[in-house]
């Protein structure tokens, strides 16, 4: 259980790492928080030559604060978000969510930018960042780009990193006041990787309604116009309008075929509705 | 070398960047109260005070601690609330056997001071993430609970977040830019050096731990598709990653596939006997592999069916993949992610062959056959993702 002999480097800025990490002669891994990486280094599924932390670049520890949305730097951890380290535009859905990633040891080193990277799909910030609309700004040799979190998600464990970029910051919209929010994992253990998750977003002074089925063993399923699927903005209990038939034929659809899998996610959504009846 | 505060401590050592901290902690400072248990961040055992904080030491390499202020149980002898706990532990009977202790004290001193007035089930979530297997947890919750409840009784509040105040990973941003250090590196073994993999053993009682089913369709009729899948070697090109050693003898050859997921690369090295049923349409893949890397081995079977598809001159090719995987690998796999990666793999073959049936369709040969593309390209990767949402969406509107 311990990792093959690598290198390592601790740039002090982006540049240095894009100047790294473009070297395709061998195998060079970005190292965050480490939570997910550690891992698999101990257990050598992932035998890099070099390692590049990126913790000590200051940009990437750093919350900047726009018109209309917040850029979050992509080291910050998960316990930054519980603890409200970073201020809160998203009425309460990322602290909540947050809270209940892996354990607290985890969430004091795991990072934002570094769940979404290692694409799991089971992990919890794909979900919920899909469901309210943010995005990543990624910097590599050719410059900058900006990608929807579930754009930025190709499949289990890969993510749409050009050769030589990184992502630097995921940027979160600023909610209305209006907005409500619902999140819902299903694990046998807490802290484990979710079976299902649904998550949703409703924020009336945007217009923005999304549901999204999580941990779906590939990228989250995002419904960007989820009006009459979530039930009706004005409801106070969504739940109440929820389409669990047309829920389950859209996965179905979308290649989930076993049905006690379609139930448990078509489940994890309605509950989620259930709890922002009490928001 | 790395410097790091370990118990009020300057501690300087050397010691190598795969190095994680606790291994840094008990092998070179010979503290050896932080344990080890899964050592893949899962049962807490090695849980220390970073920065103040709780982190998992097995998971946290000591290089990137540099500057930071560590705290092991060693530390906490004369901490006040850890006090509490040792004695709160010993009343209730919070351990046997003390394996799981110096991380549990650490985990319930980080929920004693955080959590104003945490009930017993927000304890048992929030120690979740330490595994003991002696004491069914009962007396550490209790132990837990009488400690923060006398505190607050004596009007000690909790502090919210542990008191920590900056952004960014526990034990990060203290130090430096650390240069590479370009170390010497041994000529990697050469494929060419490795054992081949014994012939298939023909063991009829063999049954594969885990099968997918998959299906896909080619737009060239059965009898060229069938005919195809004939010919092993151009099969084998149109397989991301796969090249064959050698021609294919009676149906056995012998080769490489190269996979790759995220940051797992896996190289299987083995053998494929291959047999075909010209009335049926129907065809299978016995293989077996190993990848030299990781220790791991395989052993599949694919079955393939050849069919008109819906449409006259298309094919409708049915697949049934069983497989089982053991060593490293195995530890990781979880069923969906190989169908994610199974059904992407399809998806690629699927284009390379119908590039290389429209090459051969116009008259052209093997030999100048169209550059086969491999799975993790990031553009293709993108297509075939950006398709299924195209077809997600035209779904979703068609209905209703």
């Amino acid at each position: 259980m311990k990792p093959v002999n690598f290198d390592y480097a601790r740039p002090k800025d982006v540049a240095g790492v894009i100047s790294l990490i473009g070297d395709e002669s061998r195998v060079v891994k970005i190292l965050a928080g480490g939570q997910s990486l550690g891992p698999m280094l101990n257990m050598r599924l992932v035998q890099p030559d070099l390692v590049v932390d990126i913790t000590g670049i200051e940009e990437l520890r750093q919350v900047e604060d726009r018109a209309d949305e917040v850029g979050i730097g992509g080291c910050v951890t998960h316990s930054d978000i519980e603890d409200l380290r970073v201020a809160d535009v998203t009425r309460g859905a990322l602290p909540k969510v947050a809270a209940g990633i892996a354990y607290r040891a985890v969430r004091n080193r795991g990072t934002i930018g570094g769940s979404i990277t290692h694409a799991d799909p089971s992990a919890d910030w794909i979900s919920i960042l899909s469901a309210i609309g943010a995005t990543v700004t990624l910097r590599g040799p050719d410059g900058v780009r900006s990608l929807a979190v579930e754009d930025y998600m190709l499949g289990a464990l890969e993510a749409d990193l050009r050769l030589g970029e990184l992502l630097v910051s995921v940027n979160v919209p600023k909610l209305g006041p209006a907005a409500r929010w619902g999140y819902y994992k299903s694990c046998r253990k807490t802290g484990e990787f979710a079976h299902a998750i649904g998550a949703f977003l409703i924020d009336p002074d945007r217009d923005v309604c999304r549901a999204v089925f999580g941990a779906t063993e590939s990228k989250p399923l995002v419904v960007s116009e989820a009006g009459d699927l979530i039930g009706r903005t004005g409801e106070r209990d969504l739940a109440q309008g929820f389409d669990s038939r047309r829920a389950d034929e859209l996965i179905r659809d979308n290649g989930m075929n076993d049905p006690i899998d379609r139930q448990i996610h078509v489940a994890a959504l309605r509950r989620a509705l259930e709890q922002s009846g009490t928001v | 070398m790395v410097q790091i505060t370990i118990n009020d401590r300057q501690v300087s050592g050397e010691c190598e960047p795969r190095t994680h901290l606790a291994d840094f902690l008990r092998e070179a400072e010979n503290l050896t109260g932080t344990h080890l248990g899964c050592e893949h961040g899962v049962c807490g055992a090695c849980t220390v005070l970073v920065d103040g904080v709780p982190t998992r030491s097995c998971i946290t390499f000591a290089h990137a601690c540099e500057g930071a202020r560590v705290t092991t149980i060693e530390g906490l002898d004369e901490d006040e609330i850890a006090a509490e706990l040792r004695t709160a532990l010993s009343k209730e009977h919070g351990l046997q056997c003390g394996y799981c202790t110096p991380g549990m004290v650490v985990s319930a001193r980080d929920i004693v001071l955080r959590m104003e007035a945490p009930s017993e089930h927000d304890i048992r979530v929030a120690l979740s993430g330490n595994l003991c297997r002696c004491t069914g947890y009962v007396g550490i919750v209790r132990a837990v609970q009488s400690v923060i409840e006398a505190r607050r009784a004596r009007g000690i509040a909790a502090v919210p977040g542990g008191g920590r105040d900056r952004l960014g990973p526990a034990g990060s941003g203290h130090a430096g830019a650390v240069q590479e250090n370009k170390r010497e590196r041994a000529a990697p073994a050469e494929a060419a050096a490795a054992t081949r993999a014994a012939q298939v053993s023909r063991d009829d009682n063999w049954r594969p731990q885990t099968t997918l089913e998959d299906s896909f369709t080619v737009s060239h009729p059965p009898e060229v598709v069938w005919d195809f899948f004939g010919r092993v070697e151009e099969v084998a090109a149109c397989l991301p990653g796969a090249s064959l050693q050698g021609a294919a003898e009676d149906g056995h050859v012998e080769g490489q596939i190269k996979v790759k997921v995220g940051p797992i690369s896996a190289e299987f090295q083995g053998v494929a006997d291959i047999t075909r049923d010209e009335t049926a349409k129907a065809g299978t893949i016995d293989g077996a592999g190993k990848d030299k890397r990781s220790n791991s081995a395989t052993r599949g079977r694919i079955r393939y069916v050849v069919r008109e598809g819906d449409r006259p001159g298309e094919t409708l090719v049915e697949l049934s993949i069983g497989y089982t995987l053991s060593g490293v690998l195995a530890q990781f796999s979880r069923s969906g992610l190989v169908q994610d990666v199974a059904g992407r793999l399809i998806a690629v073959f699927v284009q390379n062959l119908e590039a290389r049936l429209n090459h051969e369709a116009g008259g052209g040969t093997k030999e100048t056959a169209p550059e086969s593309a491999a799975l993790d390209a990031g553009s293709l990767m993108s297509s075939v993702v950006i398709g299924q949402i195209k077809q997600f969406f035209a779904r979703l509107l068609g209905r209703r």
